[in-house]
């Protein structure tokens, strides 16, 4: 089990080390570089050269690379060549949005997908069954822009409850808060929907042909009991690997809905960092959500070992 | 056993458990067999068959040319010419959305298919080898799935202009080729050790032989099964690659194109029409391949049916 | 995003705003504001027949906040490193003053400085400062602080092109500043309205923060800054005009998306909001739940153009035949018909109708499709029998349908178009590196002509990096803009822009199509946002390219 937990860390830092060799690399090979952003075009050769020797950015790549992975290590991500912020800054501002976005969403996502999944598994292919996969297969098939812009004109406008953009901080209230992801929350939920149904159908599906749930029922135990405290656990597996790669892109892959809403996120800032060749702040946002896309499954990975003694590593 | 951390590799965690229970195949489950496949896949095939056709012969359909901009009849809805109504510059909805779903045909399927091979060759490779080829292949689809893909294709596009139709294709395969590798892997770890697997070996049957007579079809219900959630969600990232103009280069149609134009420039409220039609052609056509999808496994393969 | 500046404008987000952003701010801000308390114009607001939008003569409220939707953020506060687009001159002009103003007829009048007075010759101007004005850290403004503001100005990459004019600067005493110019510079006052007016205390010129902290004299100080979340600023209570600011604190907001920031203002998110896209202002216009005021009647100054640049130094656009067939192929009455949404009118001239810089008929080629083909014919040959074009511009959307608009009508006449939708910081490489044949850009907005002269003159046409991105090299051009830049009577310097004009209509470096529209639009608890009084009474420019000055809103109870 050590072993296992130890073989997969070692493998986690080889992989996050990847990343990071591959993220410094496709920045700096994007044509352009920080002084259009910075000097905009006021500049001179000169001026140019004077400014990348003054980042640091004229010496070898490798050079670079190094400076830059060793400043992590003590803790130094490094600033914004354009806002002068530090890149920590950045990500603490960051990263608690896509956190307080991805729990929200899906929670949001469990609460609609595992009754329903409950529900439509007593009765494979029965009615409620098939309009339920249908209708959280077409959730999965609109996109995601038109789903927030749809909900903006038509709630946060409408209906004033909702702000129609802009994060409000825990700190400023969790009412507030709330309400600020609420709608974002939703559009991103939708997608996940489907998906989590689908495995935690399948899965309950062939949990219920076993001989201990039979055994359940012949014991007299009601439906309910049994899909909840029989049924569930051993049919969530593939519902929480699911859910783990799920999480794990999110981390980048909600940038359309933190456009839309004006959410600061890692995706948001990562594509105007891109845009502007931050390097530092670029690289710094592609190892904190590499990072947490591996330690997200890497916890799901450990959490199976720990539900689940039969599962062997080899 | 199935290695755990993939989608497919938790449900064939599920049901490798099952297999390990003895010899005996455990009870299949209650799903109706019908002889066919019954109305509901015929119809969903017959529209999908009819969508993929008018894809493959836009060019030599009585079409207005999708890029040609007509003025005097701008943002105006169905009409006896225009059947689906114009756009914004004056172009015909109908003739650009049958252009613009060669694209997500193209993108989707055909991306899908390239990874399901890839992955798919690798993936039963390292199931059934363990090991360091399959550790190493492993970290290699760990890195892919890890990395922001954002961040990859953000650069990749900015390099790599003009932005055709090809290119983005094997973006999507190669962005793709993981998800299945991890998949197929999964499946076949699961298969890997059963009994039947074990006696073409003993038997002294090749490596190629198992792959491929013994494991390849045991692994397809289950591929197919999320190359289809995969080719639903390829359809769905070209839109929103679009959202961030990153799409085929304009004035190229393509759905997600379209679904861009519609709802921007305000123009989801002034010509609703250019966003709901192919987001209802996206629906329906996804809708259609899931319900085909779901009616195959189900007949063909009773365990991996419940998927 | 390079234009970091307009970056986060969902268009400048993807890409767009273009060399507006990015440098061209120091370019300034757009004509005065229509208020139409002068009469002349007609107002373009919503208003009803007692009140105008953003104009209120009723006693202001003293207290309360505001919270103000901005299209895009700003990457810090140092005037002479950060770019001011709209949103950073916005910005500054809650923490900061400049030393003049633009008064709502388009005449400079002193702000911070309480008067700028030239020498006969007009190559030495000073500049009086006003006495007893206070930085936020207590410090005192005088003229060796405006001395090392101007000196940061000099030696920065970013801004030393703009100040080149000004040769050197001395003090005398404590308030007294002189300006010495190479040559006569007319203009003086009016850059400094412009982001080389603001001044900065010595605090924050000094410290490595200085960026992200601004220090100034201006009505409110900050109070926080989160890139791409907000910005606030709080009332300065030693501020030198009495009685201002009315409000406690005000809040801007940077919304990149333009259809969230509306929904944000339909929603109550936002009190007001800055908008620069057609749809969202015709939207509003007429909705009398929201007061407007928009940029679009101005006659003084320069607005921001929406035009195409075309790189006159590569074939095949070095044949003035090509170039007037791209021309008499261009429909600039239906490209603003489709996507004007009622709000912009054509426009093929630098200056807009009504200025008085404006050729009374500059010759500029009107719309004729069969001229464009008989040109075109004519030019082939030379070209090796087809005449093909790259037409690139930002990622945006409003850009992307106008260039497909005029890859279909350049295609109808005999060109092959081609299209490129790039990335910010590659657009504007291209355009200052001149890799580019065709692209679609907006620029040029300046409360005087003469702020354009690095962005028209053939001096600056040269490689490696050219500012001036057609790379029209027209002698007769340069000499009409000496004239305008170093001759006091206004009629030389109105005969002088006029020949400019003609000029370009000439050469045709730049296919025209309109003025680029600005809008501030709010809901009626907002008062006041577009009707500042200046120091000695006038009214000031109150809106114009996007940019107003926060310190006289005030709000309703």
């Amino acid at each position: 089990m050590t072993r296992y937990i130890g073989a997969r860390v070692v493998q986690l830092i080889v992989i996050i080390f990847f990343i990071s060799v591959v993220a410094f690399l496709l920045v700096h090979l994007l044509p352009g570089d920080p002084t259009v952003s910075i000097l905009g075009p006021n500049d001179t050769v000169q001026a140019r050269a004077e400014l990348l020797r003054q980042l640091g950015l004229n010496k070898p790549l490798p050079v670079q690379y190094w400076t830059w992975i060793s400043n992590v290590f003590h803790g130094n991500l490094g600033i914004s060549f354009l806002t002068h912020q530090t890149v920590s800054n950045a990500i603490g501002v960051a990263f608690p949005i896509d956190l307080e976005l991805i729990i929200v969403s899906q929670l949001m996502a469990f609460l609609v997908s595992v009754p329903l999944a409950l529900a439509a598994a007593l009765r494979p292919n029965a009615i409620l069954d098939r309009v339920a996969t249908t209708s959280t297969y077409g959730m999965l098939a609109i996109p995601t822009f038109v789903v927030a812009v749809v909900l903006v004109l038509v709630v946060a406008v409408k209906i004033h409850l909702f702000p129609a953009t802009g994060y409000n901080p825990i700190a400023q209230g969790i009412g507030p808060n709330l309400r600020s992801v609420l709608l974002p929350s939703i559009s991103l939920a939708l997608g996940s929907v489907a998906i989590y149904y689908r495995l935690l159908r399948a899965d309950l599906i062939a949990t219920l042909q076993e001989d201990f749930i039979t055994m359940a029922r012949a014991k007299g135990l009601s439906t309910r009991y049994i899909m909840l405290r029989h049924a569930l656990r051993p049919s969530s597996f593939a519902l929480l690997a699911g859910a783990g790669l799920s999480i794990g892109s999110l981390f980048t892959g909600a940038f359309v809905v933190e456009l839309l809403f004006q959410l600061p996120g890692i995706g948001f800032q990562l594509i105007a960092a891109i845009n502007s060749r931050d390097y530092l702040v670029v690289q710094g946002m592609a190892l904190v959500a590499a990072i947490a896309y591996v330690v997200i499954n890497f916890g799901v990975d450990v959490l199976f070992t720990f539900l689940d003694p039969r599962v062997r590593r080899g | 056993m199935a290695e755990i951390g993939t989608v497919a590799g938790a449900v064939e965690h599920a049901r490798g458990f099952e297999s390990l229970q003895g010899l005996a195949e455990p009870a299949p489950v209650v799903v109706e067999h019908r002889s066919g496949l019954g109305a509901v896949f015929w119809i969903c095939f017959a529209w999908v068959a009819l969508m993929m056709l008018l894809a493959i012969f836009a060019s030599l359909l009585p079409l207005t040319n999708p890029d040609y901009q007509n003025y005097a009849v701008v943002n105006t809805g169905p009409s006896l010419h225009h059947l689906l109504g114009t756009d914004d510059l004056g172009r015909d909805l109908l003739s650009r959305i049958i252009f613009g779903s060669r694209v997500s045909f193209v993108i989707g399927f055909a991306s899908v298919g390239i990874a399901l091979l890839c992955g798919g060759a690798l993936g039963l490779l390292a199931g059934y080898r363990g090991g360091w080829t399959d550790n190493i292949l492993n970290a290699g689809s760990l890195v892919i799935l890890a990395f922001p893909a954002l961040l990859a294709i953000l650069v990749i596009e900015a390099f790599w202009l003009p932005r055709t139709l090809l290119k983005l294709t094997i973006i999507f395969a190669v962005a793709g080729t993981p998800s299945l590798f991890r998949v197929i892997r999964a499946t076949t770890l699961s298969f890997a050790n059963r009994e039947f697997v074990v006696a073409a070996r003993t038997m002294g049957a090749t490596t190629w032989r198992i792959l491929f007579r013994e494991l390849l079809p045991n692994v397809v219900p289950a591929a197919v099964s999320f190359a289809l959630i995969g080719v639903a969600v390829a359809i769905i990232l070209e839109g929103s690659l679009a959202f961030l103009g990153l799409s085929v280069s304009l004035p190229t149609a393509s759905l997600g194109n379209i679904i861009n134009e519609g709802v921007t420039n305000n123009l989801l409220q002034v010509n609703p029409i250019i966003a709901l039609w192919p987001s209802i052609y996206i629906f329906l056509l996804l809708v259609a391949l899931n319900l085909m999808a779901d009616r195959l496994r189900s007949r063909f393969d009773v365990r991996a049916g419940n998927l | 995003m390079a234009d970091s500046a307009d970056r986060y404008d969902r268009r400048a987000f993807l890409g767009r705003g273009a060399a507006t952003a990015a440098g061209l701010a120091l370019a300034g801000t757009g004509a005065p504001a229509l208020l139409s308390a002068c009469g002349a114009s007609s107002p373009s607001t919503a208003s009803s027949s007692t009140s105008t939008a953003g104009v209120s003569t009723a006693r202001p409220r003293l207290g309360g906040s505001v919270i103000i939707g901005m299209s895009s953020d700003i990457d810090g506060f140092l005037p002479a490193q950060s770019h001011f687009d709209n949103t950073g001159l916005t910005y500054a002009n809650a923490v900061f003053d400049t030393l003049t103003s633009v008064a709502a007829d388009g005449s400079i009048r002193p702000h911070l400085a309480a008067s700028v007075v030239p020498n006969t010759d007009m190559t030495s101007w000073t500049v009086t400062l006003r006495p007893n004005v206070e930085f936020h850290d207590g410090s005192p403004l005088t003229a060796d602080v405006v001395l090392q503001n101007f000196h940061a100005l000099k030696t920065s990459a970013l801004t030393a092109q703009a100040v080149t004019p000004i040769s050197s600067v001395t003090t005398s005493g404590d308030l007294s500043i002189t300006f010495n110019c190479v040559e006569p510079l007319v203009a003086f006052p009016a850059y400094l309205t412009t982001q080389v007016g603001y001044v900065i205390a010595l605090s924050q010129l000094d410290s490595k923060s200085g960026s992200q902290n601004p220090v100034g004299t201006g009505p409110f100080k900050i109070v926080s800054w989160e890139p791409n979340d907000h910005f606030t600023v709080a009332r300065n209570p030693n501020y030198w005009r009495k009685g201002l600011p009315y409000l406690d604190t005000v809040t801007f907001k940077p919304i990149v998306s333009d259809q969230s920031r509306e929904s944000s203002l339909r929603s109550g998110t936002i009190d007001l909001m800055v908008s620069h896209d057609p749809g969202i202002i015709a939207d509003l216009q007429h909705d009398s739940a929201f007061q407007q005021v928009t940029d679009l009647h101005q006659t003084h100054g320069l607005p921001d153009m929406d035009f195409i640049c075309l790189n006159v130094s590569v074939p095949p656009l070095n044949d003035l035949t090509v170039r007037q067939a791209l021309a008499y192929a261009t429909d600039p009455a239906e490209i603003v018909r489709l996507f004007g949404r009622g709000v912009l009118t054509p426009n093929t001239s630098l200056f807009p109708p009504g200025s008085i810089y404006r050729a009374a008929d500059n010759g500029y080629p009107v719309y004729n499709p069969t001229k464009a083909k008989q040109l075109v014919a004519q030019a082939a040959p030379r070209h090796g029998g087809n005449l093909t074009v790259q037409l690139i511009d930002v990622t945006d959307p409003r850009q992307a349908e106008i260039i497909q608009a005029l890859q279909s009508m350049w295609q109808a006449v005999g060109f092959k178009v081609s299209l490129g939708q790039v990335q910010q910081v590659q657009y504007i490489d291209q355009l200052v590196g001149g890799q580019f044949q065709a692209a679609a850009d907006e620029q040029f907005g300046a409360p005087d002509p003469d702020l354009n002269y690095v962005w028209l003159s053939p001096t600056t046409a040269n490689p490696p990096i050219a500012l001036n991105f057609a790379r029209n090299k027209d002698p007769r051009i340069e000499t009409a803009l000496q004239q305008g830049r170093t001759h006091a009577d206004q009629s030389a310097r109105v005969e002088a822009y006029q020949a400019v004009d003609r000029l370009l209509a000439e050469d045709l470096p730049y296919l025209w199509f309109s003025r680029a529209p600005w809008s501030i639009t709010g809901n009626t608890t907002v008062q006041n946002f577009a009707n500042p009084i200046l120091p000695d009474g006038t009214q000031g420019q109150g809106f114009g390219g996007g940019v107003f000055t926060p310190g006289q809103i005030w709000m309703k109870a």
